[in-house]
């Protein structure tokens, strides 16, 4: 189920609220759970068992590497746990692409797979391997009620898109959490913004990119145009379903991590990626990166963990070469930017922020392609490859028919708003500012619904992760 | 103050989702869209097998957004603010301009043009070897408005060019010339029948047909028409009127529908038609596999069998100018391969009359 659907926001999220609340604090996740289950199982109903397996693997692994009493134990217990986890990732998201490159190189005739990768296996298989090392770091106590567990990996807000909430952020919380007028407010405030990115502004620069794909009318201008509004889409979808999430897990009493920190306004791709898709860079860091020793190792060493690194991060985004590349794309720009140019970047405002715009975007243009030659038409055509022209018809419509979209978009992706909004709250008119707040907010709903209703444009992107 | 507004806030949202769930819920489900001229989704089959292989879920997904309580309402704020404050230039696909309103249709489909360049070719192989066969292309309205007020659409001479060459074996009639925005309906794709009399003399003369009959009286409809963009569009654009033509010819002509099976005899215009969810089903009552307009005389000798889509039914009565007897066949409703017994083609002139949205989109075309 999509949070951005009628049936969610009328039919699901109304019940579920209803059911939670007049529970008994004791039954409040099994309400949640029941819910994340029905959530989970509403488009792929198969699925939620796979789910379910890799809950009750954790689950008893975690009680086992928690009870182990050498630290060999706990590593083979933990090892054979991560295997297992990993496996179900391994074969639904990465079969396919294994036996078709194994294919590919050897010429031995392969039949498709043709395997249904269940929504959200990357998210939830991360939160339960950090689950895992976790206990076995001695960081969290093995959850020893399966429901709780099965709560925290099942929780609906950040099941099939993010956040990656590690359980050891949400440990107490599993077990007694907050109720407030005041935290409901903010989360009110939070999924209704984050919907409305989704809904106004992502899909609707989804149209435009769908244009772009379908258009017979290409030119150098529009495949920056596209460069341009597939890096805003990518933003306000992702990071619109992340607000839904950490304003859902307020609602239930939740306090999930930050997962985008306005990402455009980094002056390094270093910095992007300490804004952008926060808990995915820092899952990698500390699950990986670390655990290879870091960047308190020789030169050597240290090139080849972020080799690492930033290879599993392309791959993880999807099973297909141009995520790879995607991946090392960064590798190769945070590599340059460690060694050599970081303190350039860092005294120079404005070429930075070009230097690292550009670099977003056309690495968002590799990562937009259906497989590597895509990807590389794709790259290719943002600087006239495929000898097409530097303006076309398509782009002038395109450009007249969603400019306004791509200001918005724009402006919407820096602080400046929210600081403007700050600014204001603590002046006179603070009061007006405070009271409008409610009728804003109700009226995008409406808004956001009437898109809805209208059945517009309203993709999914990551049945891919 | 921070306290109360949280407590509001939380108080109004919880009002606001209770009470639209619970008029999605207790609404009673509405079978057909007149705006939108389609059947709307219904409650979806309930079993373990839909269930199971999650075709329930689909089926929910569609249901609750076509039966969202007042939803053309929230069509038209849709509409309303991606037009007025995100500044579109079109609302899913179409535009308003100059009291039209246009589809934009610019990608070219090969393959639809290569199917119904098959069908025709099979109709001459089948039934035409001895036939005279003519051809005109009817260019979409979006092609008088787009270009010059900066919207993409079909490179029309591009696209007739190359259908043509496609069935070289009929003789073309260009009407390009002949036509303006203004010759369809503001907000319907179909041109305007008291606008398109000399398309139908130009065609006549082509066939080589003298044109007799005089002139036509002009009659209008009492009942508004909103086109088929009208709802599509969603924001509220003035109706438009529905004139049709009239003389004694016409008034005295034998029209006879094949729709059942059965031949039944009726009028040219259908005036129940005029008031139902599509108006302009009141010419020759609209989508018909077979039609056959005879003169009143009897005298069969000149006979013209046109091939053609929903345009077709508004020109069909001025070739009676030129015709003793029309047939109109549209193979969308009817397969070609049963043709031979329900029409007599020896000796007729052939005409193939189609959009260029219908040959963009020939897949109906049987």
């Amino acid at each position: 189920m999509l949070f951005s659907s009628i049936t969610f926001l009328y039919y699901f999220l109304p019940l579920v609220l209803i059911l939670y609340f007049i529970a008994p604090k004791k039954l409040k996740n099994v309400v949640l759970l029941l819910a994340s289950l029905l959530f989970y199982a509403w488009g792929e109903p198969k699925c939620v068992f796979l789910m379910l397996a890799t809950i009750v693997w954790n689950y008893c692994f975690g009680l086992i590497i928690g009870k182990a009493q050498s630290k060999r134990a706990k590593k083979i217990y933990l090892t054979v746990s991560i295997i297992g986890t990993l496996s179900g990732l391994l074969y639904f998201k990465y079969a396919g692409f294994f036996v078709e490159n194994f294919a590919r190189l050897t010429g031995i005739v392969t039949p498709a797979l043709n395997i249904v990768l269940p929504i959200g296996i990357s998210f939830y298989t991360f939160q339960i391997l950090s689950y895992s090392v976790d206990v076995y770091r001695g960081e969290v106590a093995a959850q020893k009620n399966p429901i709780t567990l099965a709560t925290y990996i099942a929780l609906f807000p950040q099941l099939i898109a993010g956040p990656i909430v590690r359980y050891k952020d949400v440990a107490e919380q599993l077990d007694s959490r907050l109720h407030s007028f005041d935290k409901a407010a903010e989360g009110i405030k939070r999924f209704v913004c984050g919907l409305s990115k989704k809904i106004i502004l992502a899909n609707t620069l989804g149209e435009l990119c769908e244009g772009f794909y379908s258009s017979g009318d290409l030119s150098v201008m529009y495949f920056w145009l596209f460069a341009v509004s597939y890096t805003l889409q990518i933003y306000f979808d992702f990071s619109g379903y992340s607000d839904m999430a950490i304003g859902l897990g307020k609602i239930f009493g939740f306090e999930f991590l930050e997962n985008f920190r306005y990402p455009f306004i980094s002056k390094s791709i270093t910095e992007f990626w300490r804004r952008w898709h926060i808990s995915l860079g820092s899952w990698f860091r500390d699950y990986v990166y670390f655990p290879m020793g870091g960047s308190r190792v020789g030169k050597g060493r240290l090139v080849f963990n972020l080799l690492t690194v930033w290879f599993l991060t392309g791959f993880w985004h999807g099973a297909e070469w141009n995520f790879i590349m995607w991946g090392l794309f960064f590798f190769v720009f945070l590599t340059i930017e460690k060694f050599f140019f970081k303190g350039f970047l860092q005294k120079s405002k404005v070429i930075s922020h070009i230097y690292t715009l550009f670099l977003v975007a056309v690495s968002f243009v590799i990562f937009s392609g259906n497989g590597l030659q895509e990807a590389v038409i794709r790259a290719g055509g943002l600087f006239g490859a495929g000898d097409i022209p530097l303006v076309s018809e398509g782009v002038v419509f395109a450009i007249k028919n969603y400019a306004t979209v791509i200001l918005v978009a724009a402006v919407c992706s820096t602080p400046l708003l929210k600081t403007l909004y700050d600014k204001l709250r603590a002046t006179k008119v603070g009061i007006i500012i405070e009271i409008l707040e409610i009728p804003v907010l109700l009226m995008l709903v409406i808004i956001a619904t009437a898109y809805l209703a209208d059945g517009s444009f309203n993709p999914f992107l990551y049945f891919r992760f | 103050m921070k306290n109360i507004k949280n407590i509001v806030s939380v108080i109004v949202f919880s009002v606001f989702l209770i009470t639209v769930s619970s008029v999605c819920l207790a609404k009673p489900d509405t079978q057909y869209s007149d705006a939108e001229r389609r059947e709307l989704a219904q409650f979806p089959k309930t079993s373990a097998e839909t269930i199971a292989t999650g075709e329930f879920s689909k089926g929910f997904e569609s249901y609750t957004t076509d039966q969202f309580p007042m939803r053309e309402l929230m069509r038209k704020i849709k509409a309303a603010f991606s037009t007025v404050i995100l500044g579109k230039a079109e609302n899913n696909g179409l535009f308003y301009m100059g009291g039209h309103i246009s589809k934009i249709d610019e990608q070219e489909n090969e393959k639809m043009m290569d199917h119904a360049a098959a069908r025709f070719t099979y109709l001459r192989d089948t039934y035409l070897k001895d036939n005279k066969i003519y051809f005109s292309i009817i260019p979409d309205k979006n092609m008088f408005i787009a270009e010059k007020n900066g919207y993409p659409s079909l490179d029309y001479k591009g696209f007739a060019h190359r259908m043509k060459s496609k069935v070289d074996f009929m003789e073309y009639v260009d009407i390009y010339d002949l036509l303006s925005a203004d010759d369809y309906y503001n907000t319907d794709t179909h041109w305007r029948q008291e606008k398109i009399t000399d398309i139908a003399d130009r065609l006549l003369n082509v066939m080589g047909k003298g044109i007799n009959g005089g002139s036509y009286n002009e009659n209008t409809s009492d009942f508004p028409f909103r086109g088929v963009y009208s709802g599509q569009y969603a924001l509220n654009i003035p109706a438009d009127t529905i004139k049709y033509l009239t003389n004694d010819t016409l008034n005295n002509a034998i029209v006879t529908y094949y729709d059942t099976g059965m031949p039944k005899v009726g009028d040219m215009y259908n005036m129940d038609k005029a008031s139902s969810k599509d108006p302009y089903e009141m010419f020759l009552s609209g989508a018909m596999p077979l039609v056959t307009i005879e003169k009143s005389s009897g005298n069969q000798e000149n006979h013209l069998i046109l091939f053609r889509d929903s345009f077709g039914s508004s020109i069909a009565p001025l070739f009676l100018k030129g015709y003793d007897k029309i047939t109109l066949i549209d193979t969308r409703y009817v397969q070609s391969g049963l043709l031979g017994n329900l029409v007599d083609f020896s000796g007729a002139d052939v005409l193939f009359l189609y959009s260029t949205s219908l040959l963009n989109s020939s897949l109906a075309i049987k």
